[in-house]
């Protein structure tokens, strides 16, 4: 059924301070067109505030309806029908609030009048501050404000429910929302006692399981305790047991009456042992006697044996000693003979040697003289050939070089060939007579015929000169010559020789000088040989040096000496004297012998006598002392006292042998220790007592056997309860789970009917086009071409134009089911372009013949074409009056 | 003629950890109280001597309170009392006896020797104390060594099971059948079983007197016995305990069927002094059965002093009905079903399942009720 407004008036409510009236709204398509501001939109929330805001609400929604700065009490009256039925309602605001509905002569006021308007409108109590449109059932979802037209929003949940109980018929199921909610709300809160909203235990299963575990801590600590305390009174139990036996054993006399029987022993012990004491002490003493005198006797024998001994020893060696000074006698007589001749022989042989050497120096004298005779001879000799030499050596000085004669000879021709060329062309001239006044060039001319070559001044007399001049070539030729002639003088100069030939003269006896040297001096050699006799060394100048020293002494005249014989004198002489030395010699090593042996001897003879009257004094002494006389006597009598001593402590040592004083201190020591470790052992378990009784005392007194039986009682009530709560939870688990899966299988039977209503309208928007609803019933979006497109996807205008036929789509379930339906929307499709305009409007006008819809807008132009009812908001009520607009509908 | 109370397993000190806070301190003071219900019956019957026959303490080390509170008991009343250790309290130097000694005051005698002593004139007690946690040996065979000058009367007091008496015994000492004959006693004092037995004429085991398990019906007890020379025993159960332990195994087959065995259980109890372990199988309506444990968990657990509930055998079955109530809701229906192939499947998953089922219903239930 529609819901049909038919009247609102409107006071004292936000703009409108003054009433304002809205009357003659039809059943199909009222369009209320007014600019802005003058108040379309608080229309729509004075509409809601009437419809679904509680009357007494002090809210932030009723506060914002009293007009600025204004004490005043907003109003709303609004008339209509549903189901055919007139209604009114009437709410009043803030101050004076009521609630007044009346409908065929019913009224009711109040809460009443509120329970009334949700039972006709499916709407809940709303409690919220700002409004809340979902608890305004359809119309929440189908008036739809301004702010709100853009939003593809899901229905809701009063709406789906409506809605799915309108389709339960078609998809043969049913939601049974509201039970369904009750129960699960109810176990999503016990289940929130059990789990965490991702499925952790938590709350009581989580209390349940600390409960067991610090049951189970406590258990385990108690029975430790407990078991600790056992241990103790075990302990105690052992050290009880263990002191009886000790004590039992302290107290037990064997031991006593043992100590006192090797107490006894022991001083019998030390009694024997003092007697062998005394046995080994006697003993010792007669053994010391006998060895003394033993000892004694001994020594006294052995000096008599020595001493004769030594008697014989010394006789033989003295008679040996006798015999032997008779043969050194005879051996000093030997070598005194051989010294004499030794003697004798050595004069002979000086004798000798004197002879040899006197005839050696007089040989050697003779044989001086003679050389130096020679020597002199060759000086004599050589002095000639000096002479000689010096002679050859100045002739062989002037030998001109070849050089100088080769040069001497060619000018001697460059002469020759100068004075030819003269010759002919020299002028000659010749004064004959004498006329001494006649000088030629200042000098006296001569009479000689005179070759000029050059011009020359003849003084004649009286001072006439007479001039001569030769031709020219004369004066050349003879400059020539005298070039040449100065050659030849300078050669002859070198050469030293008046001319040429001279040179060569010269030249031919230097040569033959020369030859004669070498002559002269292989002869100078031969007379200056060296000499050894007079260490003359060969060489002239050792000659002369030789005999400018020599004397003019006389030659001896002496004959020569018989050396040979001399030396074979001497040789003699010189055996003599080696024979005489061997004897000597010999003879010499004989008496050493003798007298090393003599002493040896007389050493012998010496140590022998010394060890005579060594013994013999030792002798002597012991015969000296006093007990001497009676010693055999005294030695056979302590020999008997030391066995008799001997036996007596072979006996003591027997008795003594009986008690070992160590044994049987030992074993008083033993028994002592016994005796001590077991009152030790007696005083430490008494303390081991004490100290464990303590503890069991002040431990026992704790309860702790109790304490840990009702430890292990609440471990096992603890394990039961935890068992009981995880039972519990995972049954509220499952329900649950099981309740999810349910709601979510059920929700998805209901989308295919509301997506197939819904197809119809926005087929004629975009056609071909599948929508898409999620679960709860909102828009997800649209399929086109096999392409999924979310709705926040779309464009602004398609978006607000599926959000109004969505709207549209449920408008119509509910119309379905009978629910009071009626479409308001405000300021609608602003975004659309004009043939999407177009086409929204022929499907509002659609569906205004089917429900009342009313449209408020502020663009006369856009929705001038739309045949419908045109309201005129305004003010003071009177109302337009219907508008009709004649056109009819396409 | 020798009168006296014969009593034993006292179990003071007792934790009870596995129940409640406030059902653990009732129980623990109940024990406490026994004593205090034995000095008054002994003193109504003009008796003077109560022998304890062993495990006066339920443990050989309970707190210094437990000891405290069992001293000034028993000293509050005009008796003497005889203790003897027994198993769980054994006698051991410097254990809780010595310290029990430290405590008490004349009345008490702790009977840690095997000696016999002279209770009146020409009445002797044989104790057969035990001196360990588990005991091979009879302790009643020392009975034969021991000398009882000018006896009248001669009372054996032992803990311990009867050889061949049954496997529920505690002690392995086991005591020989025939020992008051053998040991020509007028009486022998047993404890260790915690229900009242007479093995013969002469030889009797008491019971507790503060039951403190799930095992018999009956509530504690103590003998009063009355001894004369060459007669028969007179032996007089006394009841001395609080709480009742029931134990109750029950297959209903309806709601109604469970009501009415409660209702004769409960007409036949002091409600807040029982303790019941109620184990329940058949196969009921699933909303029966949802009404049955309504029933039990928030109605008779707060009658009773203690409920133990075994539930899990009692199936509960959804009826047609009971699913057509939940398909109704649609989802919750649907749920039902899904639970419902799980249970089939069996297994841990299907007890799981079975539990979530029934709370699915619960919970619509609950919706319905209101």
């Amino acid at each position: 059924m529609s819901l049909r407004l038919r009247r609102v008036t409107v006071s004292n409510f936000r703009k409108f301070r003054q009433p304002v009236v809205v009357d003659g709204l039809s059943d199909g398509l009222n369009i209320i067109i007014e600019p802005n501001e003058t108040g379309k939109s608080t229309l729509l929330e004075a509409l809601r505030a009437a419809f679904f805001v509680r009357h007494g609400t002090k809210n932030q929604l009723a506060q914002s309806y009293a007009p600025h700065g204004d004490a005043v009490a907003p109003e709303v009256r609004v008339d209509f029908e549903a189901d055919g039925v007139g209604w009114q309602v009437m709410k009043r605001f803030l101050k004076n609030p009521m609630a007044e509905v009346s409908s065929l002569g019913s009224r009711a006021q109040g809460e009443e009048a509120e329970n009334r308007l949700h039972a006709l409108l499916g709407s809940v109590k709303d409690t919220s501050q700002r409004g809340d449109p979902s608890l305004h059932g359809a119309l929440g979802l189908l008036w739809v404000a301004q702010s709100e037209a853009l939003a593809v929003t899901a229905p809701s949940q009063i709406v789906r429910e409506r809605v799915r109980s309108t389709l339960e018929g078609e998809v043969g199921t049913i939601m049974g929302g509201t039970a369904y909610r009750r129960v699960r709300d109810r176990i999503d809160r016990q289940f929130g006692d059990y789990w965490s909203p991702t499925g952790q235990r938590r709350g009581r299963q989580a209390e349940a399981r600390e409960r067991l575990d610090t049951a189970e801590t406590k258990a385990k600590e108690a029975a430790e305790r407990l078991a600790a305390l056992e241990q103790d009174f075990s302990e105690l139990e052992i050290a009880r047991a263990r002191l009886k036996v000790l004590t039992r054993d302290v107290a037990d006399g064997a031991d006593a009456t043992k100590r006192k029987d090797l107490q006894t022993s022991l001083e019998t012990a030390r009694i024997a042992a003092q007697v062998l004491a005394t046995r080994r002490a006697e003993r010792d003493t007669a053994d010391a006697q006998v060895i003394a005198l033993d000892d004694l006797d001994q020594r006294h024998v052995a000096a008599a044996g020595a001493a004769a001994k030594a008697a014989q020893s010394l006789a033989t060696l003295q008679i040996e000693h006798s015999q032997f000074q008779t043969e050194l006698g005879t051996a000093k007589g030997r070598l005194s003979e051989a010294r004499v001749a030794l003697t004798t022989a050595q004069a002979a042989r000086d004798a000798a040697r004197d002879a040899l050497a006197a005839g050696e120096v007089l040989d050697r004298r003779l044989r001086r003289a003679r050389a130096i005779g020679a020597a002199r001879a060759r000086h004599t000799e050589l002095l000639a050939y000096e002479d000689q030499l010096a002679t050859a050596r100045k002739a062989g000085a002037t030998l001109i070089p070849a050089k100088v004669i080769a040069e001497l000879e060619a000018s001697d021709r460059a002469v020759a060939q100068a004075r030819a060329v003269l010759a002919a062309g020299a002028t000659v001239i010749q004064l004959t007579g004498s006329a001494p006044q006649v000088t030629i060039d200042g000098a006296p001319m001569g009479s000689e015929p005179r070759t000029i070559t050059s011009e020359v001044r003849i003084a004649v007399g009286g001072g006439s000169i007479l001039l001569v001049r030769p031709p020219a070539v004369a004066a050349s030729a003879e400059e020539q010559l005298a070039q040449a002639l100065d050659r030849e003088r300078r050669a002859l100069a070198a050469a030293g020789a008046a001319d040429l030939s001279e040179a060569r003269a010269q030249n031919d006896s230097a040569r033959d000088a020369a030859s004669l040297m070498k002559i002269l001096e292989a002869r100078i050699a031969a007379v200056t040989p060296a000499d050894g006799e007079l260490d003359l060394a060969a060489g002239s100048a050792a000659l002369k040096l030789l005999v400018a020293g020599l004397s003019d002494q006389d030659a001896p005249t002496h004959e020569r000496p018989d050396l040979p014989g001399l030396s074979t004198q001497l040789a003699k002489r010189e055996t003599e004297v080696a024979r005489c030395e061997g004897v000597h010699q010999a003879a010499l090593d004989a008496l050493r012998k003798l007298e090393g042996a003599e002493t040896l001897l007389a050493t012998r003879e010496a140590s022998a006598r010394s060890d005579f009257d060594g013994a013999e004094a030792q002798r002597r002494a012991i015969e000296g002392r006093s007990e001497f006389p009676s010693l055999t006597s005294r030695l056979s009598a302590t020999r008997e006292k030391a066995v008799q001593a001997a036996v007596a402590l072979a006996q003591a040592e027997r008795d003594a042998s009986v008690h070992d004083i160590a044994t049987i201190a030992r074993k008083i020591e033993l028994i002592d220790a016994r005796a001590r470790a077991g009152t030790d052992a007696c005083n430490r378990a008494e303390t081991d007592i004490a100290r464990l009784g303590g503890i069991v005392e002040s431990e026992g007194g704790k309860g702790l056997a109790e304490r840990a039986v009702t430890a292990d009682e609440e471990v096992e009530a603890a394990r039961i309860a935890l068992l009981s709560v995880t039972q519990e939870a995972e049954t509220l688990k499952l329900l649950r789970d099981t309740l999810g899966e349910v709601q979510a299988e059920t929700s998805g039977k209901f989308v295919g009917p509301v997506a197939h209503r819904a197809k119809r309208h926005i087929e004629r928007l975009l056609p071909g086009c599948e929508p898409s609803f999620s679960e709860d019933l909102a828009l997800d979006g649209i399929m086109r071409g096999g392409i999924s497109e979310a709705c926040l996807s779309l464009s602004k205008g398609t978006q607000e134009q599926l959000a109004v036929l969505t709207r549209l789509a449920f408008a119509d379930i509910l119309l379905e089911q009978g629910r009071p339906v009626s479409l308001i929307l405000d300021d609608p499709l602003v975004y659309s372009d004009d043939a999407r305009l177009d086409l929204m409007s022929d499907i509002l006008a659609d569906a205004a013949g089917r429900m009342q819809v009313i449209l408020f807008t502020c663009r006369d132009r856009a929705f001038r074409h739309l045949p419908g009812n045109r309201v005129i908001l305004g003010p003071n009520s009177l109302s337009s009056g219907a508008l009709q607009d004649g056109r009819s509908s396409p | 003629m020798l009168k006296f109370i014969h009593t034993g397993d006292w179990q003071l000190g007792k934790s009870f950890g596995r129940f409640d806070q406030e059902t653990r301190i009732a129980l623990g003071e109940a024990r406490f109280d026994a004593i205090d219900a034995i000095g008054d019956a002994a003193t109504k019957r003009g008796i003077v001597h109560v022998l304890v026959a062993g495990d006066a303490f339920d443990t050989e080390g309970p707190s210094d309170r437990t000891i405290v509170q069992a001293v000034s008991r028993m000293d509050r009343h005009p008796c003497r009392w005889w203790l003897l250790p027994g198993n769980h309290d054994y006698a051991r130097n410097g254990g809780l006896w010595a310290r029990v000694r430290g405590k008490a005051g004349k009345r008490i005698t702790v009977l840690s020797e095997a000696e016999a002593c002279e209770i009146e004139e020409g009445c002797w007690l044989l104790p057969a104390p035990l001196a360990n946690r588990h005991n091979l040996d009879d302790p009643t065979a020392l009975y034969d060594g021991m000398e009882t000058p000018g006896a009248r009367l001669r009372v054996g007091l032992a803990h311990g099971s009867v050889r061949d008496f049954g496997s529920q015994g505690e002690t392995r000492n086991q005591i020989a059948p025939d020992r008051a004959r053998r040991s020509g006693l007028d009486y022998l004092a047993l404890g260790d079983w915690h229900g009242t037995v007479a093995i013969d004429r002469r030889t009797w085991y008491s019971g507790t007197p503060e039951v403190d398990r799930f095992q018999r019906d009956e509530p504690g007890q103590v003998l009063a016995v009355t001894l004369t020379p060459e007669a028969e025993p007179e032996v007089t159960p006394v009841r001395t305990g609080r709480f009742q332990w029931l134990v109750r195994d029950w297959t209903v087959g309806s709601g109604e069927a469970l009501n009415g065995e409660l209702d004769r259980l409960l007409a036949g109890v002091e409600p807040a002094a029982t303790l019941l372990r109620l184990s329940l199988a058949g196969i009921v309506r699933l909303s029966d059965r949802i009404a049955i444990l309504n029933r039990l968990e928030h109605h008779l657990r707060h009658q009773l002093r203690h409920l133990e509930l075994f539930s899990d055998d009692l199936v509960g079955r959804p009826t047609d009905e009971d699913l057509a109530d939940l398909a109704i809701e649609g989802m919750l229906g649907a749920a039902a079903t899904r639970l419902r192939s799980r249970i089939d499947g069996g297994g841990p998953e299907g007890a799981v399942a079975r539990r979530a089922l029934e709370r699915l219903f619960v919970e619509h239930e609950r919706d319905e009720v209101r």
